[in-house]
């Protein structure tokens, strides 16, 4: 050492963390944080789901096969039905959201922090809720509990309580991260920032946070009333004492006919961001995508019905929701039209997210193309309630909440952790999950239309055309499983030893590319003033201007944006 | 499975109409997105031509959507109208008063089917009917939801509590028809399965008959047995 220095120096490098990081995160009121829990929090979720439609598929691989018994099974089904739509589902999409759309919009953080912080946390207790086994008998009543099956006459264990009222904490975590997003994206948009200029991302955070505004309540009312029906002698589903078992029916369609759209409009959202960026080229029609994001949230809501062609309602009623569900023709088909023209006489360049926005488009596509023949009344009264109906329904969940979810997780994965996922390891697990997809799924869609074989069953009998197509679809969902997992243990393996990726990963056009990697806690220091829908494009721009001015003898230097 | 009804006729041909327009849909989209992921491959330095759009095109891809919607829904509707016509009783069928489909009441109960017929007999687990004749199910049921779905014959129907749905059939042939429950009724569910037996009008009248008789002498049997003590 020699001289000590005379004046100390401060240096700023981030105040050291108080607390423990564990204690930062559980009482982080940051969109950034609450998104990061929500996502985590849904993708452990995923691998639970997985276990649990792999622990079904081991059932159903023999005829009568006694792997499982009928109470066991029933219970893991439900299990499934809840895991993979309340707590794998709407969180990762709403934490995509809820991470994203903020940055997206140039704002500092949200306008209500502590009310998403209350819904991100409510979501977590949901699932300890459900998953609280050791306190509770899982329930027993299947993935929509229909009353009076979900009465405490037929079910007098506290799963279905269990079950409600996870579900019911879940959802109304869900409605106040809605709130919180409406409020965001209304109030905090940077100086510039109009609805036309907002990134499409960002309105389908809007649009699905509206749909959540509107379907989550309806939910909440109908858990109440079970939880009423079940604990204090109400008679809301009871159809024997004047109440009305169709109420649940349509408070309950609504609700996961509903999600089922928020989960469409999530992916598309995702793949309108990612396949411009990486075809080099603006998203081709803009407006109509946004238009057609709304759509799809407002027809393919109103076609609730078209669970219930086999109830006694009215026939007008299913015809009400087949002219909603093939309505939706229309905007899903100029959607897939302008993705893919935006391809066209693009400059593609084929990374994983593309890859798996690709993969999410086939296989919604299988789907939603499915569906619209089982929109089909009298087709609907021959394929509901086949195993037809949980392929098509497969196909464009799995398309839009997995193959969907991860080409997100793979593009906003370098602006969270600042490295990027392994492409090599993304690749198989893209490929993998494509063919398991398919293999697991397609024999569904032969056994139920062909042979009949129907929905929820623990068992199905020999002899009856449909052995091979299980076992079949027993191996394709142990083959998607693994693509599956290997996304997952990418994800986890990156997170420390990925490759380093920069601020602007993927040369995006929205201001989330604009901020660090991952981007300070109040987002940003500067803001640009926005200008058009692209506004990194435009400070690349300016940049480049500048640049070249300065090559030559410059009179004055311009100021970027 | 093939369709041995007039209603599961139509339901068969909207079937092939949906398979086809599904076809088309999922074709043209993964057939579009393969072909432009292997036409336009470029890496960094390109820059491709900005095109943002066109209104013109985007309304013709617009309105060809519609069209074939617009199809889609007006066939849905004839052929859905065509399947859900009463068909009525043929010469070979077993003629009821006022050319009226012959009644039979299905109730659900976990976790089995019993069909009560006009003539105060009943049956479990299989149904007798007689060939080419009209016949209505009144669907009811004891307990929680179940869906009666015998798909070669009749669309699904649920049985819903406080209500009474209906499902009309007329069956072409005579032979054994299967079915299944297709809603989670719970524990058993998966083996709450059906049987139609479409028979002549002579064997159904005969099956009636040796039903009730059946039933007689049980239920003599069982006063038989109380008036002897041996039940209490």
């Amino acid at each position: 050492m020699s001289a000590a220095t005379r004046n100390p120096e401060l240096v700023v490098d981030g105040f050291p963390p108080r607390r423990a990081r564990w204690v930062e995160i559980a009482t982080s009121a940051d969109h950034k944080d609450l998104g990061r829990v929500l996502i985590t929090g849904a993708l452990g979720f995923l691998f639970i789901a997985v276990v649990e439609l792999l622990l079904m598929r081991l059932q159903l691989a023999i005829p009568e096969n006694t792997f499982l018994t009928p109470v066991t099974f029933n219970r893991v089904l439900s299990l499934y039905g809840a895991t993979a739509v309340f707590l794998f589902a709407i969180p990762l999409a709403l934490g995509f959201f809820y991470y994203v759309a903020p940055l997206q919009i140039g704002a500092r953080g949200t306008a209500l922090p502590r009310l998403g912080q209350l819904g991100t946390w409510l979501y977590i207790a949901g699932g300890a809720v459900l998953y609280s086994g050791f306190l509770f008998t899982p329930t027993e009543a299947g993935v929509n509990p229909l009353a009076p099956l979900s009465s405490l006459a037929f079910l007098p264990n506290n799963g279905v309580d269990a079950w409600a009222a996870a579900t019911g904490l879940a959802t109304l975590g869900f409605v106040l991260i809605a709130i919180d997003l409406v409020a965001t994206l209304r109030r905090l948009r940077a100086p510039g920032m109009a609805w036309r200029r907002l990134p499409v991302f960002s309105w389908a955070a809007a649009i699905c946070s509206w749909l959540l505004l509107v379907i989550g309540p309806v939910m909440i009312a109908a858990l109440a009333m079970l939880l009423i029906d079940r604990n204090f002698e109400g008679i809301f589903f009871a159809g024997d004492a004047g109440g009305s078992p169709l109420l649940w029916q349509h408070l309950s369609w609504i609700f996961f006919t509903g999600t089922y759209m928020l989960v469409l409009v999530f992916a598309l959202g995702a793949i309108a961001e990612i396949v411009p960026a990486l075809a080099r080229k603006p998203l081709f029609n803009r407006g109509a995508v946004i238009g057609s994001l709304a759509a799809i949230a407002v027809l393919g809501t109103l076609a609730w019905m078209q669970n219930m062609y086999s109830a006694p309602i009215g026939v007008g009623w299913m015809y009400f929701a087949m002219t909603m569900s093939l309505a939706l023709i229309v905007p899903v088909g100029l959607v897939f039209f302008n993705l893919i023209a935006t391809l066209s006489g693009g400059a593609v360049r084929m990374r994983a997210p593309l890859l798996f926005a690709a993969g999410a488009i086939a296989t919604i596509s299988i789907g939603l193309a499915s569906e619209v023949c089982h929109s089909m009344v009298a087709v609907g009264w021959r394929l509901q309630h086949t195993t037809d109906s949980t392929a098509a329904t497969h196909f464009a969940l799995v398309g839009g909440a997995v193959f969907g979810g991860f080409a997100a997780l793979h593009w906003w994965f370098p602006k969270m952790t600042g490295r990027t996922m392994g492409e090599t390891l993304a690749r198989f697990s893209f490929w993998t999950m494509a063919v398991g997809v398919l293999v697991a799924f397609v024999p569904l869609f032969l056994a139920g239309s062909e042979e009949g074989q129907v929905v929820d069953a623990y068992k199905f009998f020999g002899g009856t055309g449909v052995d091979a197509y299980n076992l079949i679809a027993t191996i394709g969902a142990f083959v998607l499983a693994a693509g599956i997992l290997m996304t997952l243990v990418n994800a986890i393996l990156s997170r420390e030893n990925g490759a380093p990726a920069g601020h602007d990963a993927w040369g995006g056009d929205s201001l989330e590319w604009f901020a660090l990697s991952p981007p300070e806690p109040h987002n940003f220091d500067v803001l640009p003033d926005v200008r058009s829908a692209r506004p990194l494009r435009d400070i690349r721009a300016a940049i480049a201007h500048r640049s070249a001015r300065a090559e030559r003898p410059a009179r004055e230097s311009q100021p970027v944006a | 499975m093939a369709p041995h009804s007039p209603g599961t006729e139509q339901i068969d041909t909207l079937l092939w109409i949906g398979f086809v327009a599904a076809a088309i849909l999922i074709v043209a989209v993964i057939g579009a997105l393969l072909y432009v992921l292997r036409r336009y491959r470029g890496e960094r330095g390109t820059e491709p031509r900005q095109v943002t759009g066109g209104r013109g095109i985007q309304v013709r891809v617009g309105a060809a959507l519609a069209l074939f919607a617009a199809a889609l829904l007006v066939l849905s509707i004839v052929y859905t109208d065509k399947a859900r016509r009463t068909p009525t009783t043929g010469a070979a069928g077993f003629q009821v008063s006022h050319s009226e489909p012959l009644k039979i009441t299905a109730t659900g109960q976990q976790w089995l089917w019993r069909y009560d017929y006009p003539n105060e007999s009943f049956s479990y687990y299989k149904l007798v009917v007689p060939v080419d004749t009209a016949v209505e199910l009144d669907l009811v049921t004891t307990d929680v939801v179940h869906t009666w779905d015998v798909p070669d014959l009749a669309p699904e129907r649920d049985a819903v509590p406080g209500k009474t749905n209906h499902v009309v059939f007329s069956a072409d042939e005579e032979g054994t028809y299967f079915g299944q429950a297709s809603t989670l009724s719970g524990q058993a569910y998966a083996a709450m399965r059906t049987e139609v037996d479409v028979v002549s009008p002579d064997e159904y009248e005969a099956f009636l008959k040796s039903q009730r008789q059946g039933i007689q002498a049980a239920q003599d049997r069982v006063v038989g047995l109380i008036e002897n003590g041996e039940v209490p």
